[in-house]
């Protein structure tokens, strides 16, 4: 990291005679510098990366872009827009509830402090990491060939997307409790349900919270992507815009979901500082 | 609860102490409650269909099961693995270099936005931007300025990744350089250093391990997120897989499906591993012992 700079800028006289001699840079920061720059190199080659569209080809972006600075306000008034909107909310909220409600008996089966037994303990580990695997939206398209009606397959993709997350964050904030009223509760004879309830789950409970509005934040912004795939919500509307070409149309719809989204994004953050 | 020895007590004393209130998180919950209620009145799924989880997908989910099992060396289906491998690999592609544009992007914007190493007003803009940029899904950024410039494929992926990613990074990397000590700060203030050498030599050095880390945490989201940005033509394993739920081919899909969580999940451990080392340091439990060592001289 640091290693030439400071002999260049010595001062006139040589430098003091008891001046420690720098450490040559470590074999593992050089062999992982070499790694990055090799994985660096493939992948820029892999997906032939170059900046060169930005000056050469702009043109051809720039007639699109600069509808973009002109937007057709007055879709924003019509009812399939309002109802978009409203749908994604809609669905992020259901979606919130029970991916969160499911991920807390996952999160508790999923932390040593609070597993069974150890086969449950790694199977809920490994369920939960190939949850979180799949992308959003490949869940939306699994819902969507599996039950057919959007809304309910935006709901249903989002909600295995959110127990992967939350179970996950919040399995790690339950490793870290205090393992004092967990003694106390079994000492005073408490059922495995009881110690859950009364002595793990309190300890948590502001940390759980806080992962629910996360995902919240998260689950708006995806389910207004969810419907480019027929899983409800706005995306339907982005995706028939963007078909039909009208770019001013889709700038209005875009700026005014990035609104939505900092805005709720905004309201949500603040409870989650309260909470934490 | 009850008596204790010490406190000789009067039948008036031994009232157990008033739990706190509840009246808060009642009423909390009743509001929550009470939203939740109107969402599911309002939207208008067809609640009815819930029932095709247990009558159709078990059977969609067996045909995906025999696509996977298929012997993968016989012809058809040794494509089908090779080429979504490829494709995968392209996903991984753009997530890296996304992640890397993401990253000297938002380098320099961290310090912009960091309230001890920029002016206040400075701070207030840059966050806000960084906001502004967290609100725009990756794949909207793809779809409506990336694929008009850079044309489909996995460059104009790549850089919806990158810009995408300069929100997150911006934001969780200004929040490291807050938290640094102000020592050697102050002492390269003392001996005279200018702005830009007390950041090189004081703010860099300190912060740098833990924005790495959050550079390879970004780089774990970005390969869920370039594992669908194909679905609007972007590039990666999101075009195959649009094109065969188009298709109903439920054998490639699960296998398909199989490539993406293997790959996810290997590079996930992997990139997990990197990020531990890289904040904990070398030979993590040896420092640690050295250190109390020290301290109990």
């Amino acid at each position: 990291m640091s290693t030439p700079a400071t002999t260049d800028r010595a001062p006139t006289d040589q430098p003091p005679a008891d001046r420690p001699v720098k450490p040559p840079p470590s074999i593992g920061t050089v062999v992982g510098l070499l790694v990055f720059a090799a994985i660096s190199v493939y992948a820029a080659i892999g997906i032939e990366f170059t900046l060169r569209p930005l000056w050469e080809d702009v043109n051809r972006g720039r007639e699109i872009v600069a509808r973009y600075f002109d937007p057709n306000w007055a879709i924003l008034t019509r009812p399939a827009v309002r109802e978009g909107f409203l749908e994604t909310l809609y669905i992020a909220i259901i979606a919130t509830l029970v991916g969160c409600l499911i991920a807390l008996v996952c999160a508790m089966l999923a932390s040593k402090v609070s597993a069974p037994n150890t086969p449950v303990y790694r199977i809920t580990k490994f369920v939960l990491s190939v949850l979180r695997s799949l992308p959003d939206l490949a869940w939306g398209l699994l819902f969507v060939a599996f039950v057919v009606n959007p809304q309910l397959s935006g709901v249903l993709a989002l909600t295995m997307f959110n127990i992967g997350i939350v179970a996950k964050l919040t399995s790690e904030s339950i490793d870290a409790v205090e393992r004092g009223p967990i003694e106390a509760v079994e000492a005073a004879g408490g059922s495995r349900f009881q110690r859950g309830r009364y002595a793990v789950l309190p300890q948590v409970a502001p940390n759980y919270l806080s992962y629910c509005f996360y995902v919240f934040e998260i689950n708006i912004r995806a389910s207004a992507v969810l419907g480019m795939i027929g899983a409800g919500g706005i995306g339907t509307v982005i995706n028939i815009l963007v078909s039909r070409l009208q770019h001013e149309d889709l700038a209005a719809v875009v700026y005014a979901l990035v609104v939505v989204v900092f805005i709720l994004d905004q309201a949500s953050r603040a409870v989650r500082r309260r909470l934490t | 609860m009850s008596a204790r020895k010490t406190h000789p007590p009067t039948q008036e004393s031994t009232t157990r102490p008033r739990p706190p209130s509840k009246v808060r998180s009642t009423v909390w919950l009743l509001v929550s409650a009470l939203i939740v209620l109107f969402a599911i009145w309002q939207v208008n799924a067809d609640w009815s269909r819930f029932a095709n989880i247990f009558t159709e997908a078990p059977r969609y989910i067996a045909l995906m099961g025999q696509g996977v099992i298929e012997n993968p060396f016989t012809m058809p289906w040794s494509e089908y693995w090779t080429k979504s491998l490829a494709l995968m690999i392209e996903s991984l592609q753009m997530a890296w270099i996304g992640t890397l544009i993401g990253a000297v992007l938002s380098f320099p914007v961290s310090f912009l936005a960091a309230s001890n190493t920029a002016p206040r007003v400075v701070v207030i803009v840059t966050r806000q931007v960084l906001n502004i940029i967290r609100a725009v899904p990756e794949i909207v950024l793809a779809l409506v300025f990336m694929i008009p410039i850079f044309g489909l494929g996995p460059l104009a992926g790549a850089m919806a990744l990158g810009v995408g990613s300069v929100g997150t990074l911006g934001k969780l990397s200004s929040e490291a350089i807050e938290g640094i000590d102000r020592g050697p700060l102050e002492a390269l203030d003392a001996a005279g250093a200018s702005k830009l050498q007390q950041l090189r030599w004081a703010v860099v050095p300190q912060v740098l391990p833990e924005i790495v880390a959050f550079w390879l945490y970004r780089f774990e989201i970005n390969i869920r997120a370039g594992a669908i940005l194909g679905i609007v033509g972007a590039g990666g394993i999101g075009s195959i897989l649009d094109q065969l739920f188009n298709a109903r081919e439920w054998g490639r899909i699960g296998l398909t499906l199989v490539v993406i969580i293997v790959v996810t999940v290997i590079v996930d451990q992997i990139s997990a591993k990197v990020r531990q080392r890289i904040i904990a340091g070398p030979g993590a439990p040896a420092a640690a012992k050295q250190v109390r060592e020290r301290v109990a001289v």
